[in-house]
């Protein structure tokens, strides 16, 4: 059975909020809404400042606390690992942005906001509008760019090697950060990622079983 | 109030928002609401009181018109039966249903039916059943949350019946003086035993979430010293445990007390019951992400 998930190596990540942008341009994300965020934070004092990146998204939990807790079923987990919002099912109650330990779910208010405010959508978010009518007072998050993984699939690619079956923050990520693949196949790149790099989910201990990595040492 | 930046989700521990701030407002009443008209109900139900069941039936309805406004979909709302085997939200959705339509046939049948003595009681039964499922799931809706570890406590479902209790008694109590009626000292006496449960039970719960994780410590810490401390300390504290205590010990010492003493009462058990659903909710707050410590 296949499990997506994915390692992000925080010594390779540079913070250029690549990933940010290709998921915005991916999904025509609405403005006040982030499927995809680079945290940057500094500490100590010149000359011995130390700056920590750490890029989230949604870890796509085995265990999700947030499938658990929606009470019409709208966010569900597919086969493959993947965390989905149906939102013609949701209702909007907020109890899985609150249940996700990780806080990496939105809920959609107000679908007029501009990008360039008192300026008016400009012509991408008008097309964007059409192609993901987000609809408001419902909750988005990311879904690991599974079109591009379908649809590569359907046509014999291999996600996480070929480009086009890959999510987009994976393969715009310039310093090469980020690994996507099937944590069930023990010989993957992921897998192999795991046990080298003795990679770690965030906050293992809440016991969600997430399928994004982070490598730090 | 300073904005949030985005490195504070890496490094601080960072207030939930969905559940309190703007629509989320409204939780926090619906959980209120669902709280002391539980109570009220089985407080009406011991003393056979037709208004008190009926006042709990109206306030079961403003709580469903309460989650109705925080819901972004309305309209979508009777799928929330749906996932009654794991979602603590569509569990007490149920139970507010069936609660509203016992009561609704308890009191039609003893308005109009005052002779179907059987039926009535049975259906009071099952009600106050539903009654009390409706105010306690609300702690568990809470609590469930394993991210926040302030709600993560098993003492919060038992801490949201009493405080609902303690209010449902409140408001009987008012209908009681309203209809000069015989079980005001008996109300009374259920009052003080409540009111000084909860005062233990509140204390315990976070007494408790100090040491259970340093999230729930730093929350404890703002609750009772940062920026919602002004709602415990005068909200919870004083309107929900000290005045009504100290009406209640004084009713104990001088026998019969002034029914404005009374109301006063009354209406701080009511702020307090509030202030605490809104103390805990603004209270939950998430660990950082990652520490740079």
């Amino acid at each position: 059975m296949t499990r997506w998930g994915m390692v992000i190596d925080l010594h390779r990540c540079i913070g250029c909020y690549s990933c940010v942008l290709a998921c915005r341009q991916e999904h025509f994300v609405p403005r006040g809404v982030y499927f995809n965020r680079v945290l940057i934070a500094e500490e100590g004092k010149c000359p011995t400042v130390q700056k920590h990146i750490l890029p989230i998204l949604c870890n796509h939990c085995k265990e999700a606390a947030c499938v658990k807790v929606c009470p019409t079923g709208a966010t569900f987990q597919r086969e493959d690992g993947i965390v989905m919002v149906d939102d013609k099912k949701c209702v909007g109650c907020g109890y899985c942005a609150v249940a996700c330990p990780y806080q990496q779910r939105t809920r959609f208010e107000d679908p007029k906001l501009e990008y360039f405010p008192g300026q008016g959508f400009t012509p991408y978010e008008l097309l964007g509008k059409e192609l993901f009518p987000y609809k408001p007072g419902t909750v988005l998050k990311c879904n690991f760019c599974m079109e591009r993984v379908d649809d590569g699939i359907k046509n014999g690619l291999v996600p996480g090697k070929d480009r086009e079956a890959t999510p987009a923050c994976v393969i715009t990520c310039p310093a090469n950060a980020r690994t996507f693949g099937d944590l069930d196949d023990p010989n993957g790149e992921v897998s192999r990622l795991i046990f080298e790099k003795k990679a770690q989910p965030l906050h293992a201990e809440f016991g969600t079983e997430p399928s994004v990595f982070y490598n730090k040492v | 109030m300073r904005q949030t930046q985005p490195f504070d989700y890496m490094v601080k521990y960072t207030q939930q928002k969905n559940w309190i701030d703007g629509r989320g407002n409204f939780i926090a009443f619906a959980f209120f609401l669902g709280g002391i008209s539980g109570g009220l109900f089985m407080a009406a139900a011991y003393f056979d009181s037709l208004l008190g069941m009926f006042i709990a039936w109206l306030l079961a309805l403003c709580m469903g018109v309460s989650y109705m406004i925080h819901l972004g979909q309305p309209l979508q709302s009777w799928r929330m039966f749906m996932k009654p085997g794991t979602s603590w939200i569509s569990r007490g959705f149920i139970f507010i249903m069936l609660f509203i339509g016992l009561t609704a046939v308890t009191l039609i049948l003893a308005r109009w039916a005052p002779d179907a003595t059987a039926a009535i009681t049975t259906f009071k039964v099952l009600a106050g059943i539903f009654a009390f499922a409706q105010s306690i799931y609300t702690g568990f809706a809470v609590s469930y949350v394993s991210a926040i570890k302030l709600w993560n406590s098993a003492i919060l479902p038992i801490l949201f019946v009493v405080c609902g209790f303690s209010g449902g008694l409140a408001i009987m109590m008012a209908i009681a003086i309203g209809n000069n009626s015989t079980d005001i000292n008996a109300i009374e006496n259920i009052t003080r035993i409540t009111l000084i449960g909860f005062a233990v039970i509140l204390i315990v719960y976070l007494w408790n979430s100090t040491y259970s994780s340093n999230a729930a410590k730093a929350a404890v810490t703002r609750v009772v010293g940062g920026d919602i401390a002004p709602f415990f300390w005068i909200g919870v504290i004083i309107f929900g445990v000290i005045i009504p205590i100290t009406v209640s010990v004084v009713t104990y010492f001088i026998g019969e007390a002034s029914n404005a003493l009374l109301l006063t009462a009354v209406s701080a058990e009511i702020i307090g019951g509030l202030s605490l659903r809104y103390v805990v909710l603004k209270g939950g707050t998430y660990e950082p992400l990652t520490s740079t410590e």
